[in-house]
């Protein structure tokens, strides 16, 4: 049975070894991207069951890193918006449904998905933890939005999860606050 | 980058420069990976040459700059395309109806203007989605409550325009009948007000619908004669309490005295919450989500009729859940306020349909409002109760068809008569194509009642990112759309691609309405630049060219 000092011993030790920039700096610091941008915040499906080896992961990551847990209510929206409003670059991990409305949600902030994995798709997996140790120490390569846009099924019913990273575009952000008049 | 029909690129270039002096250079849009914001995820004809993108968007902050910017828009012959959220999902999202179109969206004016709790009414611009506002009478204290679309992230005023609809009581629940008043950029450029608004200084522009003169506020529903800039709604007051009663009812042909009776309560005005129909031998509810749910019916007898490839056989269907003891019908009926009403009204069900032999009654515990987050966590959604959540994506789109990933759903959604005979014949009807087209649909799914007085049949049809399948969805559209045309359904919302196509089912007097809409077009926007082709509305120009 993986325990958690097993599953976050696991993680931080692959990420020492295939991502050099990846999880080890993930476990001391707030993740850097290749553009010098942190990844300020870790989003988490809370209607999606976080597998066990992944919540290690996620608590353990938790210690230098907000972690977020998002459901698709008004009162978790409210608090996303104010994640959003103050942040350059988010990873995810989450059902293709909640990235779905996450994405579009953060495109009025000025963030574009620039990368997802869907190598957690049968669980949390070396492949998977790989992917995004990747993602949080800014060391996947990016792809182009509107292809990343387009190809992912947004369902929850799959039983997918999708690893992801979005960052804030050059772009102007649309949702300022609401005002009142 | 991408010019619209009969527009120069001079002419195009000095628009958007114009644009922008109203908005600035930042809200104007142009670039592929902006403009990729304002395509129909859900487009039926994704990737394709006919689908529908801007050519460029604006995002104006105030109505004064919309004024200005129709202006241009006029001098230069843009073809220009409001949006408010862009979030009309299923029924075509932020794409315009007229490929080339400026997208003007309008999600950065989301001021709420005025909000009266003593009257119940709110006045919002079209930016003002239903999670803004839940939250402004939260934060503010207020004893109001909203009626929500499904999906929370909606503009209040775009999807009354569209003629959405909502979950609480019937007078909220139809959002354009629940405005009052509304103020609208026309095609000239000039504003208007309606109703009231129409007296300067008026007190009452969000109290009394009627004003002096024709009402025409149904004209800027559905259609392409202005851009409407605010819009008043009423609002309901905070219930004290809430509850649900459930029916069961044995028999499939008792849906016919069961739906004559709760008619009779609603038209009295006993019955208002939301109900909803299921079925506990079918293993399905009713509430016209996207379909692919399999059905939970353990017993074997019944799944073997259910699952019978030449389609239900009702009678045999209805020997089998009666021999195993399961009802047919459930009927959840949600009630709210003070608790001697929720009683009172729960005893007229009662009294109405325990004529109906074998009828069972349950009353859930009357709560008292507002619930706790532990108890709201428990409900799978929470719209009954005013609160907006994103929570109807997590049905999911169905997963694949003909070996593609579902990407998302278009509704097909006819309105029926409110009797039994015609849910029954609807069902037969519409389960008939399911099979012929391989759809997994449950075998049997019925008709949603948020509409006062008529049914609501829903099908989601599946979207993917083949050309080929798309195709042939949009074929199976079609078909669906005639085959409802033949017994006198029609549909009361649709995506751009079938504007036409449905528009041309009424054809009343040569289509009459049809040709009375294109003169209202033709005087109010004699330029042809607003919204063209929004719900089949052509500019004369556009006409022409069309043959």
């Amino acid at each position: 049975m993986l325990t958690r000092r097993t599953a976050v011993g696991a993680g931080l030790a692959f990420g020492s070894v295939a991502c050099a920039a990846g999880f080890g700096a993930y476990g001391q610091a707030p993740g850097r991207t290749r553009e010098g941008r942190s990844i300020d915040t870790l989003f988490i499906d809370e209607s999606f069951e976080t597998p066990r080896q992944m919540a290690a992961l996620v608590e353990a990551g938790g210690r230098a890193l907000p972690v977020v847990r998002i459901r698709l209510e008004a009162a978790d929206l409210a608090g996303l918006q104010r994640v959003l409003e103050k942040s350059q670059a988010v990873v995810g991990l989450s059902s293709g449904a909640t990235l779905f409305c996450l994405e579009r949600i953060a495109w009025d902030q000025g963030f574009r998905l620039t990368g997802r994995s869907q190598r957690c798709a049968s669980g949390p997996g070396e492949a998977c933890l790989q992917d995004l140790a990747a993602f949080l120490g800014g060391t996947h390569p990016a792809a182009s939005p509107p292809s990343l846009a387009r190809a992912y099924r947004p369902s929850r019913a799959d039983g997918l999860l999708h690893a992801w990273v979005m960052r804030r575009s050059a772009g102007p952000q649309f949702r300022q606050g609401r005002r009142d008049v | 980058m991408k010019l619209p029909q009969n527009v120069s690129q001079a002419d195009f270039t000095a628009a958007l420069k114009a644009f922008a002096g109203i908005v600035g250079d930042q809200w104007v849009f142009t670039t592929d990976e902006d403009l990729e914001l304002y395509r129909d995820s859900y487009s039926l004809m994704w990737g394709e040459a006919d689908e529908r993108t801007a050519s460029a968007a604006v995002a104006p902050d105030n109505a004064d700059q919309v004024v200005e910017l129709v202006k241009i828009a006029n001098q230069y012959r843009i073809p220009i395309y409001p949006i408010s959220t862009g979030k009309n999902l299923g029924y075509g999202g932020a794409a315009p109806a007229f490929a080339g179109s400026v997208v003007f969206d309008l999600k950065r004016m989301n001021r709420i203007v005025e909000i009266d709790e003593r009257n119940g009414y709110v006045v919002v611009e079209p930016g003002v989605s239903y999670f803004d506002l839940h939250k402004y009478i939260q934060e503010k204290g207020l004893k109001l409550w909203i009626d929500c679309a499904g999906p929370g992230w909606g503009s209040l005023l775009g999807n009354a325009l569209d003629g959405g609809l909502g979950y609480t009581l019937a007078t909220y629940r139809s959002h354009f009948d629940a405005q009052c008043g509304i103020e609208v950029v026309l095609p000239n450029g000039r504003m208007m007000r309606t109703g009231m608004g129409a007296l300067p200084g008026a007190k009452t522009w969000q109290q009394f619908k009627p004003g002096f003169g024709p009402r025409i506020d149904g004209l800027f529903k559905q259609s392409n004669y202005g851009v409407v800039t605010k819009m008043g709604f009423w609002l309901m007051p905070a219930p004290e309490n809430h509850t649900t009663g459930v029916v069961t009812i044995p028999r499939f042909r008792d849906i016919i005295p069961l739906v004559d009776a709760i008619g009779r309560l609603e038209q009295s005005k006993i019955v208002q919450g939301l109900w909803n129909l299921s079925s506990p031998t079918t293993g399905t509810s009713g509430d016209g989500g996207p379909g692919g749910g399999a059905s939970k019916q353990k017993d074997s007898k019944i799944l073997a009729i259910l699952n019978d490839p030449g389609g239900v056989d009702m009678d045999k269907l209805d020997a089998a859940a009666g021999a195993a003891g399961i009802p047919f019908w459930a009927c959840e009926f949600n009630f709210y306020g003070p608790k001697k009403l929720i009683k009172a009204q729960w005893d007229c069900v009662r009294d109405a349909l325990k004529e109906i032999s074998g009828a069972k009654f349950k009353l859930d515990e009357i709560r008292a409002l507002p619930l706790s987050p532990e108890e709201l966590a428990k409900m799978r959604d929470a719209v009954t109760l005013g609160i907006p959540t994103l929570k109807t994506f997590d049905l999911g789109p169905m997963l694949s068809y003909e070996g593609e990933d579902v990407v998302g759903h278009i509704f097909f959604s006819p309105i029926i008569p409110r009797t039994g005979e015609a849910a029954i014949e609807a069902m037969d009807v519409f389960a008939t194509i399911a099979r012929k087209y391989k759809l997994p649909y449950p075998p049997v799914q019925f008709p949603a009642s948020m509409f006062e007085r008529a049914f609501m049949y829903v099908v989601a049809l599946p979207v993917t990112r083949s050309p080929t399948v798309n195709a042939k969805i949009r074929e199976m559209f079609r078909e669906l759309v005639l085959i409802a045309a033949e017994r006198g359904w029609g549909e009361y919302r649709t995506a751009p691609a079938f504007y036409d196509l449905i528009m041309g089912t009424y054809s009343y007097n040569d289509h009459a309405l049809l040709e009375f809409l294109e003169t209202i077009k033709d005087a109010v926007d004699p330029n042809g630049i607003m919204s063209a082709g929004r719900y089949a509305i052509w500019p004369r120009h556009l006409r022409d060219a069309k043959g």
